[in-house]
């Protein structure tokens, strides 16, 4: 009850403090722009296709899958490296707070502001909802793989944070972290004569999951299992180092 | 209501805290004194449980610090150095926030958040964005989160570093009127603040404990060698003589002016000499202008014990 009241507090306090920041309206300020941009263009471009809508679907999803990369470590950079560097990590874990509950408070607060930056793409699929018929399986499905997509990234981005006090090494830090899952779709192919290395990589690379799976209205139950535990595994980690301070 | 005992702390070679012990009981306002770098700070984070120590034990409001460190920071109010706010909250909102993980309930929240505000001094700001605050307020701020969980115990490093004298004395008030009930640490490199708030004193100096005892009896040890400033005139060589002839006179020091010389007499006992001094110039039928007692400062003695000079008193480092 305690930890849960706690961690409550924590997430408050965070989602709080992304409203009050500039980043996040930078963000989802340009978020919205160039997806606003790029919708447009791919009205224009499958306006005489056949199931043009689910073309304008899958691109609009397909195209910003590129914020994935840069969107967890903008959103977690700050979470432990500004309180390292304020010094106001002293005056949080001097309060009756445990470091996973802190740890647990910060993760869900940037959790909720990624998934309210996807959902800010809504409106997009109600314009062509009252134009046309939308097919909402997939975009339920996309959003379903987009969170816990979410929660690698962001536990990756706040272990991140947690390393350094420098925001930027954060950022840099997680950014590179989700290139090399990014680019795990690419190592299969070198080697093409291995299956089992191919599924290994196939299995932990993020994008393709979504080309093959969730913009087809599929959910894989084992990937969001993998999600999930590399999610746990960098949280654990992540209170690890934040307990390092005590270790000797 | 603290106590430490034997505690040692090392950064990798550097050696922050060596063996050092001390107490403060229930109510007393201690004034934990050094120079910068002396080990306060690390000291302050141990018994704030933030940081646990290498060997030794600490005890605050009964509870080990390292196995019971949730007790201890429920019991603990903390001012680290530097007051580290969050920028973008305000004044309110922090402290709602800081109440809650405090574990204030919920009906008690509203009505203590306006009691601290008030005690503290930021009942007029509390609406305000706490980074747009002067340094003075936002220290003020820190204090009343550190009181909000009624704590017993509160720990405040270096609470007026940065502060104005007017903001100093404001400060002082404050800190006056809550800890008259409570049990409280400060921290701190400037000793006029010890000598106006604190009941004891502990004085450490590269990690070591090097004095602990009462204010007055800090300075009381320095008084026993008494200092006499008198203005005397008169032939120079000859007052000097006369002093130094009389045997409750240890040291004469004489500076030459115009018309009135100016004498620094050290005695040689418990003496008040201001009188040996009066009579002896009655004697000689010079005339006198001034006659004063130094009286020996915190700061005569800090510069004494962290020198080396005195022997560690009260110690048993």
């Amino acid at each position: 009850m305690t930890a849960l009241r706690n961690t409550w507090a924590i997430f408050q306090r965070e989602v709080g403090a992304y409203f009050l920041s500039p980043m996040a309206w930078i963000v989802i300020f340009l978020f919205l722009l160039i997806n606003g941009i790029m919708f447009r263009a791919f009205c224009h471009f499958f306006a005489d296709e056949p199931r043009q809508i689910t073309r304008i679907v899958e691109s609009v999803f397909g195209f910003s899958l590129f914020w994935v990369l840069p969107l967890s470590p903008i959103l977690t950079m700050r979470l432990f490296a500004e309180e390292k560097r304020t010094g106001s990590m002293e005056l949080l874990m001097t309060a009756p707070v445990t470091e996973t509950q802190v740890v647990l408070g910060k993760f869900f607060a940037a959790q909720k502001f990624y998934f309210l930056v996807w959902l800010s793409l809504l409106p997009l699929f109600i314009i062509l909802e009252v134009l046309g018929s939308v097919d909402w399986g997939p975009i339920l499905s996309t959003y379903f793989g987009l969170f816990f997509l979410g929660m690698l990234t962001n536990a990756l981005g706040i272990f991140a944070s947690a390393l350094t006090r420098n925001q930027l090494v954060a950022a840099i830090l997680s950014l590179s972290g989700n290139l090399i899952l990014f680019f795990m779709t690419l190592a299969a192919a070198l080697f093409p004569e291995d299956p089992a290395l191919k599924r290994f990589f196939h299995y932990i690379s993020f994008t393709e999951h979504f080309d093959t799976e969730y913009f087809r209205g599929i959910i894989d139950l084992r990937y969001m299992f993998f999600y999930l535990s590399f999610a746990a595994l960098f949280l654990f980690f992540t209170v690890r180092v934040v307990e390092a301070r005590k270790w000797r | 209501m603290i106590e430490v005992s034997g505690l040692s702390k090392s950064f990798g070679p550097i050696r922050a805290l060596d063996r050092i012990s001390f107490q403060v009981d229930e109510g007393e306002i201690l004034g934990f004194l050094g120079p910068n770098g002396a080990g306060k700070s690390t000291a302050m984070r141990i018994l704030t449980a933030f940081l646990p120590g290498d060997s030794g034990r600490v005890h605050v409001a009964g509870y080990d610090v390292e196995r019971q460190s949730l007790q201890v920071r429920r019991s603990t109010g903390y001012l680290p150095e530097g007051v580290p706010l969050y920028p973008e909250m305000r004044v309110q909102e922090y402290l709602k926030f800081r109440a809650r993980l405090k574990g204030l309930p919920r009906f008690r929240r509203e009505a203590r958040i306006a009691r601290v505000v008030e005690e503290s001094g930021v009942d007029h700001v509390k609406r305000r964005v706490i980074g747009t605050l002067s340094r003075g307020y936002r220290q003020r701020v820190g204090l009343a989160d550190a009181l909000l969980g009624e704590p017993r115990v509160l720990i405040l490093d270096e609470p007026t570093v940065g502060l104005d004298p007017e903001q100093v004395r404001q400060f002082r008030q404050v800190l006056r009127r809550v800890g008259h009930d409570r049990t409280v640490i400060l921290s701190t490199h400037i000793l006029s603040e010890v000598e106006l708030v604190c009941s004891r004193v502990v004085i450490i100096n590269k990690g070591r404990v090097v004095a602990r005892d009462t204010a007055a009896n800090l300075r009381h040890r320095l008084d026993s060698a008494e200092m006499v400033v008198a203005e005397i005139q008169g032939p120079m060589g000859e007052i000097r003589e006369a002093l130094s002839r009389e045997p409750r006179i240890s040291r004469v020091e004489a500076v030459k002016g115009q018309t009135y010389h100016r004498f620094s007499i050290v005695g040689s006992g418990d003496d008040d000499l201001r009188e040996v001094v009066f009579r002896l110039v009655r004697d000689g039928g010079w005339l006198l202008r001034e006659l004063r007692q130094e009286t020996t400062t915190l700061e005569d003695v800090f510069v004494e014990v962290v020198s080396g000079g005195a022997s560690s008193p009260g110690g048993d480092v």
